[in-house]
């Protein structure tokens, strides 16, 4: 047996199976024959994978498609001379195929559709097929195929060895050898091929030819449809309900009636603030008795800031937020502070930001806004795909999820060959890629926190402008076709406009963000700060110092001969002027390091001075230069004081420390000397061999792709940024782009209704299922578009529909249920489980407990447990999730284009044990029952389930459930009195362990 | 038509059947994938596709990398060219590129150990088959009979990653993929409604936490301790809360679902959650008493190591797992010296590492096997001993070694499997695996194999799996 990997280190498996698996990843190919069986490292199939694409490359930049000619001579006439080359010929190869063939006959005659089409459809369709026609040929079907090009018949019936088809599939010399692209066609194939062709080429008369790829419904120009006509006008209260109604005609369904209204003032709620209203809250919307009460409790939800928090959630499943990770303390993937891009997300939703603009400032705000870091925090989107270790992980997962997150297309499966489904080739990936090739990403400092690891914002740049892509040959890192540098485009079908990539220049400020007035001012600030805790810290130490001499005196004076009482307080003046001593010395530190910090911005003040075009003042020279020795003294003075704070206070705690901890504090206050004495060294280096070190507005993240345990070099910060992901924004945001508005009315309608309307939400390539309603979806992308991505106007224009008004029920609906059980017209409304995030806090609203602060860093894991915040401030990343959220289907920051809607056991186990359930029980009763008694003197068991039931579930209880519910308030109310909680809490207890609790119905 | 007829109610259905669940996998029951009907694609109906020999599995997974060379491959030539370079000696060519080329480096690793470090233990035949055992583990030696080793393992992953790659067979940079048990869980049926049939057992690195992927997320393992107050997340209640209070509360949320039912009759998600609370309430009885061993003889306790106390914790993980076996679990997965990079890590002092880990498991796996053969049992359960690689035949540190993927050790016991059997082999210093050599998936095919499950059958549309996911049952080990 032979041991088979591919190039990447993949075990492709003992040597049957060898050409499966190497194209594995879409189709597999048709079984393996005795030519597959040579192992893939062989050596001459990379070479020939290189020539191959060199030649592809030369064809396409020439223009020049080679037509199909009638026999090898006039094909080898037709050679150019610069092709000659190419023609390397790999004996072996060729032998084992010639040999094989005649081993492999067959008695049974060919079946088209089972053995020849498909052998065609993977091998031969990307260039002759229906979107690109090399030499005129087409081979989706027989009947073209036996048409042949445009140099004639390449089918000669019953004669394959006179076909031309047949020798180009067998042509030793790999420049003439069809296919160009990938593996030679295996024996087997080639033999059924000639077979076929010998016995006769037929093909069955009916055959289709394939659908032209341009007329995909995703991939069409969105044309705004008209809204039908139909019969049912008075259930229609916006055009959505048109496209709607017009499949319930066609499909005689009939649509369910309105939600009752405890259940549509529920369900807006948890929608658009993912919060459940307040007892008050629902009162007020189901006794408004205006007509208009359902538009003006929509206005108020979409304004309140609660629903940037909820709809912000949504968002960030789909451009995958994650705090950062790595191993232990070292991050290895998104970045630091990264929460600044979810409180970004939540203010853009806030203060509607057109869908179109969020994404330009995601993929391009550093070029856009270079200065403003408030708009910096949305490059968020590109840091998070941040990964230490290696950069063409951290590009494809780039690419990948653009393409899916974005554009709805599977961009990653052209990583290694051209997309099986959808018109991207592979070296649409790689165009792709080098968009986002020369960014990475970097910490900008925030006003009052020059100390990055504190927080900053983290954001994109091109920090290598210059850096070449290459396409990978079969995806494998390790084999670039260096021959070809590859430049950023998109693919073909949808280069509606020449793309045009200006570099953009950047000002000053943003290459050298120390320049940022904030930034000295932060440096300066924090200096301040520490220098005033020092002084305090000196008074106190004195005050204390002063207490204690105090103390002996009196203690001396009083008892003279209380040997005991005199060494304790002898020994507690001594601390205290140790203490007293060190904080002086801590004072010192902090007076060098405010003036170091003033010095060196005044040096670099001037210095930018003379750069910015006074390089000839002489004055100036002099200046910087008497600055920078200042700053480069009080800098080194301030570092030996440190030392010395150091040193000190180590002295005190070994003190006072028990036998115990005095060799590890033994270690420190050697390595602290040892630290003390570098800097004293450092001190005494001549100036003139030195430089300050200067105050930064910016911190490159590191990276390490370079497999030696060491960071690489920082990257340096350029003047000029590339403007490739500004370009590719604009094309995004287009109005032509057929892909982007589509994705996102997808998006609005699955988190609104709960199912999506073109089911695969990330991809909307040919593999996937049509759309339910394709009219509705470019409807809906028009109008997302035409509104300026008015993001709150499609949730006004969806929430209104009376499609989503209607009631999940289904019960009266048989003949509906009959004909479509899945619901997939929407006859009626889905119901949904409801999101983790949903779950937990409308348990805390409920209990009035929930923490309305907004925004900031995360909530630590291990403060969860007491936290009261929104779910979504909880430290989310692909190690640490919430226990809770997860159990109830929390995002996957890895992917979460849908969210799951699990139902499984644990979950129950998390609702009738977990803390939080129970300890919400009891305030959320007691909400109720205030509620209630405000407007009633007392409140009978009926009227309190009623209103927990509308309250907890949305809807109030029918006879049965208030009769259970009473009996089971009386049975609490007989148990002994000792055992905690009032019969009221049980009851909210049960009914948060309802299903519909759960569910918007 | 009357509705309620047309769908019976899962109340009706659980009461009619009995046994509830049985019989289905619980995709079948709990599926809700929009694909569903529309597609023709339907889960998994819980059958197996064709006989199977094993009714679960009990996965062993040593954290760290066990040294094969003082486990289960016995490596003279290592002692006789210990401290020469290899380059010096005969077994130079385990250098070449071409070898070396699988591995897939994601993260730094140090640099290659090259000095040879020789065996630090010796070994001995046991039993019949006179395989040779290392002295570290003669209890396991002692039922060397009814092991089959598999010594020419590999894998991709030089770090820690490769813990990933063994559960899910790819190496972790591909992104996550659904593990073994996973797979199991999502194609077989239950054979006890009152338990979940998929346990993880043992601290798990975050590499490793979760299993059903894109299965779902009803497909992770239900973690487990050996802690009676505590055994699953949520089993108890973390407040306290009136036994007879709760009880009412638990009917009276019962009683409003099943209302609901009746107001809602083709809900499936209803229907779902009400099963799945009845499921939730059956665990939490069904849970504490699988892990009271009060019922246990002193004599099956000892034999698990429960009076050693460098054996019970683990010992008591393996009594548990066979009495969720017995009662009918599909797969355990136990975690042994999770937490870091693993306790079988060892980069330095091997020598005593070794036997000190020795101690800890060497008499509660041997006590496990011995107990199913006791019961019966062995021929139904497969027990399968891994790790996510080897370690170096060079030095390290001077006393240790360090992460070795080019070939390595695992064994598995019973489950129809050849008893006391070696299969494959590395070459003299156990560097690379040269005959027979084997990828993790392997190891999932033959246990899938003998669960009776045809891995490709169970392939989720819209979810391409490699070649290399599915593996190859190893057909020599297969009785």
């Amino acid at each position: 047996m032979i041991l088979v990997f591919d190039d990447k280190g993949n075990y492709i498996g003992d040597k049957s199976n060898v050409l499966s698996a190497t194209f594995a990843c879409e189709e597999r190919q048709p079984a393996a024959s005795a030519f597959d069986a040579a192992p893939t490292h062989h050596p001459g199939r990379d070479d020939r994978m290189n020539r191959r694409d060199a030649a592809g490359y030369e064809a396409e930049a020439t223009g020049g498609a080679r037509p199909f000619v009638h026999s090898l001579a006039a094909w080898r006439r037709s050679l150019r001379p610069a092709a000659r080359w190419r023609r390397v010929f790999t004996a072996s190869v060729a032998l084992a195929v010639l040999f094989s063939l005649e081993a492999i006959a067959s008695a049974e005659s060919i079946d088209y559709e089972k053995q020849v089409k498909p052998v065609f459809a993977a091998r031969c369709k990307a260039c002759h097929g229906v979107l690109k026609q090399e030499g005129g040929l087409r081979l989706d079907t027989g009947a073209l195929a036996r048409k042949g090009g445009d140099s004639g018949q390449v089918i000669k019936p019953k004669d394959s060895a006179g076909s031309l088809l047949t020798v180009r599939i067998t042509a030793q010399d790999p420049a003439e050898r069809m296919p160009q692209e990938g593996e030679p066609l295996t024996a087997e194939q080639v033999a059924v091929i000639r077979q076929w062709i010998d016995e006769g080429a037929n093909s069955p008369a009916d055959e289709k030819t394939d659908r032209d790829p341009r007329e995909h419904w995703s991939f069409r120009p969105i044309v705004r449809p008209a809204v039908p006509q139909i019969a049912n006008k008075g259930w229609v209260r916006n055009p959505i309900d048109a496209f709607i109604a017009a499949n319930h005609e066609h499909h005689e369904l009939t649509p369910q009636g309105e939600a009752t209204r405890s259940e549509l003032v529920r369900r807006l709620y948890l929608d658009l603030i993912g919060l459940p209203p307040t007892p008050e809250q629902l009162q007020e919307a189901s006794s408004d008795p205006k007509d208009d009460w359902y538009e003006r409790l929509t206005d108020r939800l979409l304004e309140s800031p609660q629903h940037g928090e909820r709809w912000a959630r949504h968002w960030m499943d789909i451009w995958r937020y994650s705090d950062w990770w790595g191993l232990g303390a070292e991050m290895r993937n998104s970045a630091p502070h990264i929460w600044h891009w979810r409180d970004w997300i939540v203010d853009a939703i806030n203060s509607n930001m057109p869908y179109s603009e969020m994404i330009r400032m995601m993929l391009a705000a550093d070029e856009l806004y270079p200065n403003d870091l408030e708009k910096l925090r949305a490059t968020g989107y590109l840091a998070r795909n941040y990964f230490l270790f290696n950069r063409n992980l951290w590009m494809e997962e780039t690419v990948e999820h653009v393409g899916k997150g974005l554009l709805g297309l599977t961009m990653n499966c052209a990583k290694c060959h051209d997309h099986k489904f959808d018109p991207i080739k592979q070296a649409d990936f790689y165009r792709m890629r080098a968009f986002f090739e020369p960014y990475f990403v970097r910490l900008d400092v925030l006003p009052k926190q020059p100390d990055v690891s504190q927080d900053a914002v983290p954001c994109a740049f091109d920090g290598k402008p210059e850096e070449p892509t290459y396409l990978y040959v079969r995806g494998q890192e390790a084999n670039p076709d260096k021959s070809k540098v590859i430049t950023p485009g998109v693919p073909e079908l949808f280069a509606f406009k020449e793309l045009t990539i200006k570099p953009v220049t950047l000002p000053v400020q943003s290459y050298e963000p120390e320049r940022r007035p904030w930034v000295f001012e932060a440096y300066l600030t924090t200096a301040k700060d520490s220098l005033a805790r020092a002084e305090k810290a000196v008074a106190d130490a004195g005050h204390k110092h002063e207490a204690a001499a105090k103390k002996l005196e009196d203690v001396v004076k009083s008892a003279p001969t209380d040997d005991k009482a005199r060494i304790a307080a002898e020994t507690a003046v001594a601390d205290a002027s140790a203490e007293l001593h060190a904080s002086t010395v801590d004072l010192e530190a902090a007076r060098f390091e405010m003036d170091s910090v003033n010095k060196r911005a005044a040096a670099m003040r001037v210095l930018w001075v003379k750069e910015d075009g006074e390089k000839d003042n002489a004055k100036l020279a002099e200046a910087e230069t008497s600055l920078a020795e200042e700053a480069l003294r009080l800098e080194r003075r301030a570092a030996v004081a440190k030392g010395l704070r150091a040193v000190t206070d180590l002295e005190l705690r070994l003190r006072k420390a028990d036998a115990n901890a005095k060799p590890a504090l033994d270690a420190e206050l050697k390595a602290a000397r040892d630290a003390l004495s570098k800097a004293e060294q450092a001190a005494a280096v001549p100036a003139k061999d030195a430089h300050y070190t200067p105050l930064v507005g910016a911190k490159p993240s590191p990276i390490r792709f370079h497999d030696d345990f060491k960071d690489d070099p920082p990257l340096p910060f350029s003047k000029q940024s590339t403007g490739r992901r500004t370009a590719l924004a604009d094309w995004m945001v287009d109005k032509r782009n057929p892909l982007t508005a589509r994705v996102a009315a997808n998006h609005l309608w699955n988190r609104h209704m709960g199912t999506p309307l073109a089911a695969n939400t990330f991809d909307m390539g040919r593999n996937s299922p049509p759309p339910t309603n394709p009219e509705l979806l470019d409807w809906l992308a028009a109008e997302l578009i035409d509104s300026g991505w008015d993001m709150k106007h499609m949730h006004r224009l969806i929430v209104s529909s009376a499609t989503y008004r209607m009631s999940s029920d289904d019960k009266g609906h048989e003949a509906n249920v009959a004909k479509d059980p899945d619901n997939v017209f929407w006859w009626r409304r889905n119901t949904i489980r409801l999101e983790a995030e949903v779950i937990r806090d409308s348990m805390l609203s409920l209990a009035g407990t929930l923490d309305p602060t907004r925004g900031g860093p995360p909530v630590p894991t291990d403060k969860e447990a007491d936290s009261l915040r929104r779910s979504l401030y909880f430290f989310h990343s692909n190690n640490e999730r919430n226990l809770f959220l997860t159990t109830f289907d929390g995002p996957m920051v890895t992917e979460c284009y849908r969210r799951e809607q699990s139902v499984v056991p644990q979950q129950a186990l998390a609702m009738t044990n977990s803390r939080m359930v129970l300890e919400a029980a009891k305030p959320i009763a007691g909400k109720i029952l205030a509620s209630l008694k405000a407007r009633a003197s007392t409140v009978d068991d009926a009227t309190f389930i009623g209103s927990a039931f509308v309250e907890l579930l949305g809807n109030p209880p029918n006879a049965a459930e208030l009769q259970a519910s009473e009996q089971a308030l009386a049975e609490w109310r007989k148990l002994p009195k000792a055992s905690g909680d009032d019969a009221q809490s049980y009851f909210v207890w049960s009914l948060l362990n309802d299903n519909d609790f759960v569910t918007l119905r | 038509m009357n509705h309620s007829e047309a769908t019976p109610s899962r109340r009706a259905f659980l009461s009619s059947s009995g046994a509830g669940f049985a019989g289905l996998a619980l995709s079948a029951i709990l599926q809700q994938d929009s694909l569903g009907s529309s597609s023709g694609w339907l889960p998994p109906d819980g059958r197996p596709h064709f006989a199977s020999k094993a009714k679960s599995v009990i996965w062993m997974f040593m954290n760290g990398g066990v040294s094969h060379m003082e486990s289960f491959d016995p490596k003279p030539m290592l002692t006789k060219y210990g401290g020469k370079m290899i380059t010096d000696t005969p077994y130079a060519d385990v250098f070449s590129p071409k070898k070396l080329k699988i591995e897939r480096v994601a993260a730094p690793i140090a640099t290659r150990a090259s000095t040879l470090f020789p065996m630090q233990d010796g070994f001995r035949k046991y039993g019949e088959s006179g395989i040779e055992v290392c002295n570290n583990f003669p209890r396991i030696g002692a039922n060397v009979d009814k092991l089959a080793i598999v010594r020419s393992m590999w894998t991709t992953d030089s770090n820690h990653g490769a813990q990933t790659q063994f559960h899910s067979g790819r190496h972790f940079v591909d992104g996550q993929f659904p593990t073994l048990g996973a797979w199991i869980h999502y194609g077989l049926g239950t054979l006890n409604d009152n338990l979940p049939q998929f346990i993880s057992i043992g601290t798990r690195p975050y590499w490793n936490i979760r299993d059903g992927l894109y299965l779902g997320q009803t497909h992770d393992a239900v973690p487990l301790r050996i802690d009676p107050k505590s055994p699953l997340d949520y089993a108890a209640p973390e407040k306290e809360f009136a036994a007879d209070a709760r009880t009412i509360g638990i009917d009276l949320s019962r009683k409003l679902n099943a209302i609901k039912e009746d107001r809602y009759p083709a809900d499936k998600s209803l229907a779902a959650r009400i099963a799945s609370y009845e499921l939730a309430y059956r665990m939490q009885m069904s849970v504490p008493e699988v892990i009271d061993f009060s019922k246990e003889t002193e004599a099956t306790k000892k034999l698990y190591g429960l009076d050693d106390p460098n054996a019970r914790d683990f010992g008591s993980q393996l009594l548990a797992s066979r009495r969720f076996v017995e009662r009918g679990v599909r797969f355990i997965q136990i975690q042994h010296g999770g937490g870091g990079a693993g306790a079988w890590d060892a980069h330095f002092h091997l020598r005593p590492a070794m036997v000190t880990l020795g101690s800890w498991v060497d008499k509660p796996i041997a006590g496990l096997l011995e107990d199913l053969e006791a019961r019966g049992m062995l021929d139904e359960t497969l027990v399968v001993f891994a790790t996510e690689f080897g370690r170096t035949p060079g030095s390290q540190n001077g006393d240790g070694r360090d992460h070795h993927i080019f070939g390595f050790t695992v064994w598995m016991a019973g489950g129809g499997l050849k008893r006391g059997v070696v299969h494959g082999a590395t070459d003299e210093i156990g560097f690379q695996a040269v005959e027979n050599p084997h990828y993790v998936t392997d190891i999932h095919a033959t246990i899938l194999r003998q669960m009776g499950l045809e891995p490709r059958k169970l392939d989720v549309p819209g979810r391409k799996r490699l070649e290399i996911d599915y593996g190859k049952a190893i057909e020599e080990i297969i009785a």
